[in-house]
């Protein structure tokens, strides 16, 4: 059997070639506000049956094993920091597919019969995974894992026979922190590790500076029209840089407020004076940078093994803002698309941009006239918050507000700690009462799933079916109570409070994108911990004290010093004197007559 | 299959013996571990970081260093330098760095785990990575940091580890032959304590202050906020820059020992080799590199060496002859457990998922609601009609 197989590659004809390819590319897109987006993608295939071998060439063999001993069909697995801010930024790259709530999730479709046994496997992977990545994903136990049912759906192309014989598992960490670590595990997956290509600017001293990072690994199977299916692999950094702090120097990073005379005021403020009141607009500065100075290092080369078709840099930016790249790169405009440039670029030579400042923006413009592509506007905002005060009871209240023309329809679905029990029948939708559709509000709810927590055993899963009417905001809340731990089940910060998974909504209807709200603090009642060594302590004392006093008092007699009778010391000797004497009775009288004399005898030696 | 295997073992086994008869050790390790969790804390991690360097630096993998940090400095909202660590105020050295392996961080780091890595007494799936998969033949170099006291050590303020569980999980660690030779190291107040029970051979410690004595921080960065490195580490790292700058070096313990002042670090330093074998004089006498740096000597010299691979290929071909016989056993095996077994299969228990609320049954249930409650009407009343 085993000889079998490693021939198999062999036996496949050469058509295989074009299944296995890689390539990857980064997407820059300045967005308001001197914020930078910076989408680095990786994409590796490899044909199923090389995977099933063990050949294992552009993809990872680290991993490869690893989905291979844990049955896993399909794995999605992100690592995200810090909020996306839609208000100035607008729609998520990649929809919001690519993107994690704060923390570690990971999702994935593992081949199993019964629920049992996707638990084993689910053990299996996550705890391989967090040997691989350096996060505590091993603390993805029962509960924080839920199955969810309608807000994820599978990415990769599966056979129907398969999929039924799939489970969908998916755990979240929102606790969890990112940092170089992740990133270490995350470029040693690449073909050419970081070294050259877009990858060799990715460098974690800027990544985790950035006001948004998320890093994701996906792994599908897709099978095309024609041809073999092939696993693919796509790894996706997203981070949205602020360029003013990625140019501070690196060894002196501590902001100094700038000189008077570099900065920009605010003329129209009727306090405006020169050289004495300023209200500075730094911001509509506009951007100027180099590639260089906002990843810390050039770019080196492209990678060998890239696709060559796929241009590795690619900027959005106005067709009238000025772009220069370094020599040997080659620009290419695409007619459909004017605010989109991208670069070719030489094997091995360093590759640097420079992005010129725009001249000075006259006053009253919006972001146009910064001289960057105005974003987006996403097709929901959703927004969450806990209610309530007190360290009993609360409530959350997630805000959600569709601006569109369209009716919105989503699936809202919430992980939570079985600490926090909800009240379901407090669950509530309302619109707004400014909204121009609130005789609509009657159904926003379509379908409820739930799954209620069960104490150390597992959390609370809620999916919720909704539906949001054009230009409305709807109110989504609920009550909860907190419940208390025992003392041994608090962290060693647990003064900080408890991370509330984000909440991860998947919109169905007008297009399919998926947005996660901020993951939540949640306080609960947290003794002194110093408190039980007091208590024990105290009440050791006073038990012994009461115990001590009482047992006085029940056995003892108490009677007055002159009442005592007084005991000579003859009479003593002579009760000793009695009783040996009845002993040796008892002794002889047990050695002569056996059981039933010595009671008598023993009975009189009592008596005195 | 079985039976197979074993004289294959056994055949490696004797010729490795036989190479490497004169080394000492054939690996190391490093287990380093920072027990304090909060940001005023980041003098703990540097220490601990700047140890992983150094050990990094001389060559062992991070494959073989396990490095346990309960907090995260480098990426704390408090660190004006996102992604880096440093131990001296000049920030010469980023510890952090483009490429480090954390193997246990943030809850992980309890005083379980580390017992359970040290004597390996670990579940299944627990990935490599976060095992101490030594041998007989490995040497160790154990570093700890953190607050401490007489004879215990805090994890992340929340629990201790005592000096006689680290002696018993030594003690357990030599009768399951894990190690050859052990450094423990241990930067924390009254820190001499904690190896003071130990009662296992073969262990060399030392440690930064004697009982009643503190360990004191060595300076702050203004930058940072804090403290950046304790005093003891700092003169070990000083000593170990100076003077072992690659493997070569032939710097001794004893040595390193000797480099201890009370003027430089402001506490008694400690040493320990009651229960090495040669004692003093032998503990002494081990290379700084046989714990901090990776054996290297694995060359096996080929000229002279000729009837040895004779021997080499008459065993190779002995190892193919095994492992054919092995497959085609193999292959048996799978023919035999391939005939389908009425083996009976416990019927699947359904783990139930989450259910779509819906409101079919809503009336069904009031009623039931309500016959119940008029149930207990009536029996109050009848109740109280009897009473009257």
């Amino acid at each position: 059997m085993r000889s079998l197989l490693s021939f198999l590659p062999l036996l496949i004809p050469s058509a295989l070639v074009s299944a296995t390819e890689y390539h990857e590319q980064l997407n820059l897109r300045p967005l308001p506000l001197s914020a930078l987006l910076a989408s680095f993608n990786f994409r590796a295939n490899t044909s199923i049956a090389d995977f099933e071998a063990q050949n294992f060439r552009l993809f990872p063999r680290s991993l490869g094993q690893i989905l291979q001993y844990a049955g896993t069909r399909e794995l999605h697995l992100r690592f995200t920091l810090g909020r996306w801010d839609a208000e100035s930024w607008g729609t998520r790259p990649w929809d919001g597919t690519k993107e994690g709530g704060t923390g570690v999730e990971l999702w994935a479709w593992l081949d199993a019969e019964t629920d049992e046994e996707a638990d084993e496997k689910w053990l299996t992977l996550t705890n391989a995974l967090s040997g691989l990545f350096c996060a505590s994903l091993n603390f993805i136990d029962g509960t924080r894992t839920i199955r969810p049912v309608v807000s994820f759906q599978p990415e990769g192309d599966h056979p129907n026979t398969t999929l039924a014989n799939t489970r969908l598992l998916h755990g979240v960490l929102p606790h969890e922190v990112v940092c170089t670590e992740n990133l270490t595990p995350f470029l040693k997956m690449l073909p050419c590790k970081g070294k050259a290509g877009i990858a060799s600017l990715l460098d974690g001293h800027k990544l985790f500076d950035a006001s948004f990072q998320s890093m994701a690994i996906d792994v599908r199977p897709i099978c095309p029209s024609e041809g073999e299916c092939v696993l693919q692999l796509e790894q996706t950094v997203d981070m949205v840089l602020d360029v003013d702090r990625s140019k501070r120097p690196h060894d002196n990073p501590i902001p100094r407020p700038p000189p008077g005379h570099d900065l920009i005021c605010d003329t129209t403020k009727p306090y405006h004076q020169p050289d004495d009141a300023c209200y500075p607009i730094d911001h509509l500065r506009g951007q100027d940078w180099t590639l260089s100075q906002i990843f810390g290092r050039t770019m080196k080369g492209t990678c060998p093994l890239t696709d060559d078709e796929v241009p590795p840099v690619c900027v959005h930016l106005p067709p009238t803002r000025d772009l220069f790249a370094s020599q040997g790169a080659h620009e290419i405009r695409y007619p459909n698309n004017d605010s989109l440039r991208c670069y070719h670029i030489e094997q091995d030579k360093e590759f640097t941009l420079v992005l010129t400042k725009s001249e000075f923006p006259s006053e009253g413009g919006e972001a146009a006239p910064l001289g960057i592509v105005k974003p987006e506007t996403p097709v929901l905002y959703a927004d969450r918050s806990f209610t309530g005060h007190g360290q009993e009871h609360g409530g959350v209240q997630a805000i959600l507000t569709n601006p569109g023309d369209d009716s919105v329809e989503f699936v809202y679905m919430e992980s939570l700690p079985w600490f926090m029990r909800i009240y379901l029948h407090t669950l509530s939708a309302r619109i707004s009462a400014s909204s121009p559709n609130t005789n609509s509000s009657a159904d926003l709810i379509k379908e409820i799933y739930y799954r209620p927590a069960l104490d150390r055993a597992r959390g609370t899963q809620l999916e919720l079916l909704l539906s949001i009417p054009p230009r409305c905001t709807v109110f989504l809340t609920y009550d909860f109570e907190r419940s208390i731990l025992r003392y041994t089940e608090y962290p060693p910060d647990a003064n900080r409070g408890f991370d509330v998974a984000a909440a991860v909504i998947t919109t169905l209807e007008p297009k399919a994108m998926n947005i996660r709200t901020t993951s939540l603090l949640l306080y609960l009642p947290t003794p002194d911990f110093s408190m039980p060594y007091n208590v024990i302590i105290f009440t050791s004392t006073t038990v012994a004290l009461a115990f001590g006093g009482i047992y006085n008092i029940i056995v003892r007699r108490m009677v007055g010093a002159n009442e005592v009778p007084r005991t000579a010391m003859k009479d003593k000797v002579a009760a000793f004197i009695q009783k040996l004497k009845g002993k040796k009775t008892a002794v002889a009288a047990a050695a002569a007559g056996g059981k039933a004399s010595i009671e008598p005898v023993s009975g009189t030696a009592e008596a005195k | 299959m079985k039976l197979s295997g074993l004289p294959l073992q056994a055949i490696v086994a004797s010729v490795l013996l036989a190479t490497t008869a004169v080394a000492e050790h054939t690996s190391n390790w490093a287990v380093l571990v920072c027990t304090s969790r909060f940001w005023f804390n980041y003098r703990h991690l540097a220490n601990v970081l700047s140890m992983y360097r150094t050990v990094k630096r001389l060559g062992i993998p991070d494959s073989q260093i396990i490095l346990m940090l309960p907090d995260d400095m480098a990426c704390n909202p408090r660190n004006a330098f996102p992604g880096t660590v440093y131990s001296n105020s000049d920030r010469a050295v980023d510890l952090y760095g483009d490429n480090i392996e954390v193997d246990y961080r943030g809850y992980e780091v309890t005083v379980e785990n580390f017992i359970r890595l040290l004597t390996d007494r670990v579940g299944d799936e627990t990935p490599r990575s976060k095992r101490l998969l030594t041998d007989d033949r490995s040497n160790i170099f154990v570093y700890m940091t953190g607050h401490g006291g007489n004879e215990f050590l805090k994890f992340q303020d929340a629990e201790e580890i005592g000096a006689f569980d680290l002696a018993d999980a030594f003690e357990q660690m030599w009768e399951k032959k894990r190690y050859h030779e052990i450094l423990f190291m241990i930067d924390t107040c009254q820190a001499n304590t904690m190896y003071s029970r130990l009662y296992s051979p073969n262990i060399i410690a030392t440690g930064s202050s004697e009982l009643d004595e503190s360990s004191y921080s060595h300076h702050a960065d203004n930058d940072v906020g804090v403290a950046v490195i304790d005093r003891y580490t700092y003169y070990n790292l000083e000593f170990l820059e100076a003077h072992v700058q690659d493997l070569s070096s032939k710097k001794t313990i004893g040595e390193l020992f000797d480099s201890y002042e009370f003027d430089k670090i402001h506490s008694t330093a400690g040493v320990h080799y009651d229960l090495f074998p040669g004692g003093e004089e032998a503990a002494r006498s081990r290379l700084i590199t046989d714990f901090f740096g990776n054996i290297q000597n694995v060359e096996v010299d080929r000229a002279k060496d000729l009837a040895l691979e004779e021997e080499l290929v008459e065993l190779s071909k002995t190892i193919a002859m095994l492992r054919r016989k092995e497959a085609e056993e193999d292959a048996a095996y799978h023919n035999v457990s391939s005939i389908p077994a009425s083996v009976p299969t416990a019927p699947p228990r359904k783990i139930q998922g989450a259910k779509a609320l819906t409101e079919d049954d809503w009336w069904t249930k009031k009623i039931i609601g309500a016959t119940a409650l008029a149930g207990c009407a009536l029996l109050w009343g009848v109740g109280s009609f009897l009473e009257a």
